[in-house]
């Protein structure tokens, strides 16, 4: 076991503990009491009031509340209901939801058995990221003890509820991480996000009422259970309540996950928790959220990370993967890492999407190789425009963002390449 | 119903539809409300992706797709203001970058919706100085399409239409991204009843059909309405016409007959209409063999044939044999001239295959219309000819030279008159006495009454390079040089009340 290099709080306050990942060691630490609770003591709307009293926002990356979203399930819908766990962490930089379920796999089951009671979904569907063998391994192995035990199946801890969980893994594709994206994946289909209407609450997973949550969304919830609103709203800042796993990574002295409050300065985090940029140098930007997020400069570092601080900075929370950059990095060559990731991975549906990510993949590469024009800043900045919510799904959203971030904060690196006609950042990361 | 506003004039609409849907139901989409669309098509599955048909809904703080938006009471939509048309120029802008630009040698240049909306929505400025993608020019997709990549928009209505209109799915999209492609899986071509559908409703010139490309450019052809004959179905076409030749069938949208379709066999019978084996001659039989005739002639040599054995053998030696391809209008005159004379009558009807959607197994356009003039099944005709109580015929095409019926002309060798209306070549010249070229239903006024029993009007596309006839027209002619009462006063005029 690594020594714990990461900051802890009640998430991953076991995780270093290797007998947590087992149903002895996680009743052992109080598991399943909260879901125990939930299924006998309590009515599905209490549970949902809970979640959003509790204000718990998802951890996915659109932080929408949690407990309004599972109330969009119809009650009564007269057919079965489902519950998807989004275990798809295909954001580049984000890293938290492979160690939620890694070291804290009951944990998630426990959350994932009172939301499916609070919904009233019969089954839940686990979409597991098809590169997490491991971590789908370990989760297997947590199910098939909950079954064992009588947690899942049909009389979920005694408590007469029925609930079976299936763990699917996937088979590669950013897209299959967009919820409607999952579904179509998940019923064998190509993995291209729906339109809407019909919302996933109305026609879901095989045409079922269903709600999808991520991983680390669901962990939260035995512990609000457990401990109550009050308690939650008590970490955090008032309107992101909780703590949320900082994963972070690039040119730092301790890249690793860190759970800390909501609202934690991101020059904390980076100084701090992660000690800073490596070798002495310093920090050039900083994405704060994941890739598609837009990034900030070193002079913005002191942001408190939640949605409405970053929001004032043109930024979002994303799934809180942060990535630094330091002194030596080329701006364009991140654009070009970035665009060539997004181009790569667009479905294909929409025209802005299909058609936006390539030519601005083709614009950064032109520019970092000494041959980009005038007006091309100008292109790059309309055609991200053009992006922007106009498409099927947020995939085109996160690809401009990004761009727009670039050109807001690092202007002076592409008009350098502009002037010199060449990328005159030699000791940048290569691409 | 509901009540919308868009561009500040208010519709009545149907709760439960999408903005677009709406419109169309009312017929007002794209000739009162513009809003230009790709992926979208009435008649298939609502796809959402080419974002073209974005508007500006109150109370919804980004433009929503109008193919996709259900409509509200009360909800007030603009489609034409400054922030919905920058967003119809972003999408022309996008669906351009990689676009090969090659009009001057596409053949759906023209009536291609890229170049009209690129035209009337887009931007006349190409900011891309990209390579654009190279892919395959020339797919041969299979026996009637041939598909060109580069030029394809990824609107994926063809995809949609094999999976839900034949059903058959043979098309796809393979890869994803700016490497989207559509294209067949390994040994599985496209090849079904209703193929060449995708040419139609593909929006620009990636799927063109084989027997249409590179054959005239569009903007020569004139669409006028007609009617296939290929079945008892009579889907609405327009037939494309250029210099007095038919050069494709288009399906013409009819929700009550067609939709928006054709099959692949119907759509190539416009084939017949200038065939190389139309009858173009009237002719009547001299001592060795038939020779041109005036129509005077020919009219006044049946009306003497057929006098002739009214006179020995009475009128049941005479039958009249309808054509289930012939107008209406004219097998109400051979139904007055049969009955005036104590004849019968009869249609031969061709049939084949049929399937649950527009095929139907009787091969002509109007047996119902034949039926319900009272000309029924050929059976006892076909046995007085063989018997020889049949003495003489007024026959009208030659479907019954087909083996259900006569199997061939040999049994009408004896007959003392043989007198024939068609309109193409057939064996059944070999025992003419007198034959008269008919016109085809492209070239002519006339009602087709179709399978379920609607009556549909055709009109004259095409003028014929020869003299040629409604076969109601001689009928009553000869009537009138038999002395027939009612005939004289007839003439051309005759039959017309079927219309109605």
């Amino acid at each position: 076991m690594q020594t714990a290099p990461w900051i802890t709080n009640y998430l991953t306050e076991h995780f270093a503990d290797e007998a947590y990942r087992t149903l002895a060691g996680y009743t052992a630490r109080g598991g399943y009491e909260a879901a125990r609770k939930a299924l006998r003591e309590m009515r599905p709307p209490d549970v949902i009031e809970l979640v959003k009293n509790a204000g718990l926002q998802g951890r996915g990356g659109a932080g929408f509340g949690t407990g309004l979203k599972w109330s969009f399930m119809p009650a009564d819908a007269g057919k079965p209901k489902y519950l998807v766990c989004n275990a798809d962490e295909s954001e580049p930089g984000s890293f938290k939801d492979r160690l939620l379920m890694e070291r804290g796999p009951h944990q998630l089951l426990e959350g994932l058995l009172i939301g499916a009671f609070a919904t009233g979904a019969e089954k839940t569907f686990v979409y597991i990221r098809g590169e997490y063998a491991h971590a789908a391994g370990v989760l297997q192995q947590a199910i098939d003890e909950a079954y064992a035990a009588g947690h899942l199946g049909a009389d979920a801890l005694g408590s007469g509820f029925r609930h079976d969980i299936v763990l699917q893994r996937g088979a590669g594709a950013y897209i299959c991480g967009e919820e409607t994206g999952l579904l179509e994946s998940l019923e064998g289909k190509k993995g291209q996000p729906r339109k809407k209407p019909p919302f996933p609450a109305q026609y879901g997973a095989f045409g079922m009422p269903t709600t999808v949550n991520n991983v680390e969304t669901f962990s939260h919830v035995p512990h609000i259970v457990r401990r109550g609103a009050e308690w939650f709203r008590g970490i955090g800042t008032e309107k992101s309540p909780g703590t949320t796993l900082f994963g972070v990574s690039g040119h730092v002295v301790r890249p690793g996950l860190y759970e800390l409050p909501l609202g934690t300065p991101l020059s904390e985090i980076v100084f701090e928790h992660a000690r800073g940029v490596r070798g002495g140098k310093r920090v050039k930007g900083v994405i704060p959220g994941g890739m598609s997020m837009p990034i900030l400069p070193a002079d913005q570092l002191d942001v408190r990370m939640a949605n409405e601080f970053l929001r004032e900075r043109k930024t979002m929370l994303g799934t809180g993967g942060i990535m630094v950059m330091d002194e030596d990095s080329c701006m364009v060559r991140a654009g070009c890492i970035i665009t060539y990731f997004f181009r790569d991975e667009s479905c294909g549906q929409c025209t802005q999407c299909r058609e936006g990510t390539g030519w601005l993949h083709k614009i950064f590469q032109r520019i970092e190789r000494g041959e980009g024009r005038e007006d091309d800043l100008a292109v790059l900045e309309d055609v991200a425009a053009k992006m922007e919510g106009q498409t099927i799904c947020a995939f085109s959203d996160a690809a401009a963002w990004p761009v727009q971030g670039l050109l807001r904060h690092f202007r002076s690196d592409f008009e350098l390449h502009l002037r010199e006609r060449k990328c005159p950042f030699e000791r940048s990361f290569e691409l | 119903m509901a009540t919308i506003t868009v561009d500040g004039v208010a519709y009545e609409v149907h709760e439960g539809r999408t903005i677009l849907q709406a419109l169309d139901d009312l017929g007002v989409l794209m000739s009162q409300v513009e809003i230009p669309h790709y992926c979208w098509h009435p008649k298939l599955t609502i796809d959402g992706s080419c974002r073209l048909c974005q508007v500006e809904i109150e109370g919804f703080p980004k433009l929503q797709i109008a193919c996709n938006t259900p409509v509200k009471d009360g909800m007030v939509i603009h489609t034409q203001n400054e922030r919905v048309q920058r967003a119809r120029e972003g999408v022309m802008e996008l669906l351009l970058v990689n676009h090969p630009l090659d009009c001057p040698i596409c053949d759906q240049a023209g009536e291609c919706k890229l170049q009209d909306y690129a035209y009337e929505y887009g931007v006349a400025h190409a900011r891309t100085r990209e390579p654009r993608r190279a892919l395959r020019k020339k797919v041969d997709l299979g026996p009637t399409i041939v598909f060109d990549q580069e030029r394809c928009i990824l609107c994926r209505r063809c995809v949609r239409f094999c999976r839900e209109v034949p059903k058959t799915g043979e098309l796809a999209v393979f890869a994803r991204g700016d490497r989207s492609v559509i294209d067949t899986f390994p040994e599985q071509p496209l090849d079904n009843d209703y193929s060449m559908n995708v040419a139609d409703i593909c929006p620009v010139g990636a799927l063109t059909t084989k027997d249409f490309r590179f054959k005239i450019r569009v903007w020569f052809l004139e669409d006028a309405p007609g009617i296939c004959t290929g079945c008892a179905n009579g889907c609405n076409v327009y037939l494309g016409v250029a210099s007095n030749k038919v050069y494709r069938y288009l399906p013409r949208r009819n929700d009550a007959v067609n939709d928006t379709w054709l099959c692949d066999e119907g759509r190539l019978s416009y084939k017949a209409i200038g065939a190389p084996d139309r009858l173009s001659e009237t002719q009547v039989r001299g001592a060795h063999g038939l020779v041109p005739a005036r129509r005077a002639e020919a009219v006044a040599r049946a009306a003497a044939l057929l006098r002739k054995t009214l006179d020995a053998h009475g009128g049941a030696a005479v039958a009249g044999i309808a054509s289930a391809h012939a107008c209406n209008e004219d097998l109400e005159v051979l139904r007055a001239l049969l009955a005036s004379i104590g004849a019968a009558g009869c249609v031969p009807v061709p049939t084949g295959r049929s399937d649950a959607l527009l095929i139907k197994a009787e091969k002509a356009a109007n047996a119902a219309g034949a039926r319900a003039l009272g000309f029924g099944d050929p059976a006892p005709v076909v046995a007085g000819i063989r018997s020889g109580t049949v003495r003489a015929a007024l026959v009208l095409g030659h479907d019954l030279l087909l083996p259900a019926f006569l199997g061939g002309a040999e049994p009408l060798a004896g007959l003392d008159a043989v007198i024939l209306l068609d309109t193409h070549h057939s064996e059944l010249q070999r025992a003419a006495h007198v034959v008269f070229p008919a016109r085809h239903p492209a070239e002519r006024e006339g009602t087709l009454t179709n399978h379920a029993g609607l009556v549909q009007r055709v009109s004259p596309a095409v003028e014929l390079p020869f003299e040629a006839y409604c076969e109601g027209e001689i009928l009553a002619e000869i009537g009138a040089a038999l002395g027939l009462p009612g005939f004289a006063a007839r003439g051309a005029g005759a039959g017309r009340a079927v219309a109605s």
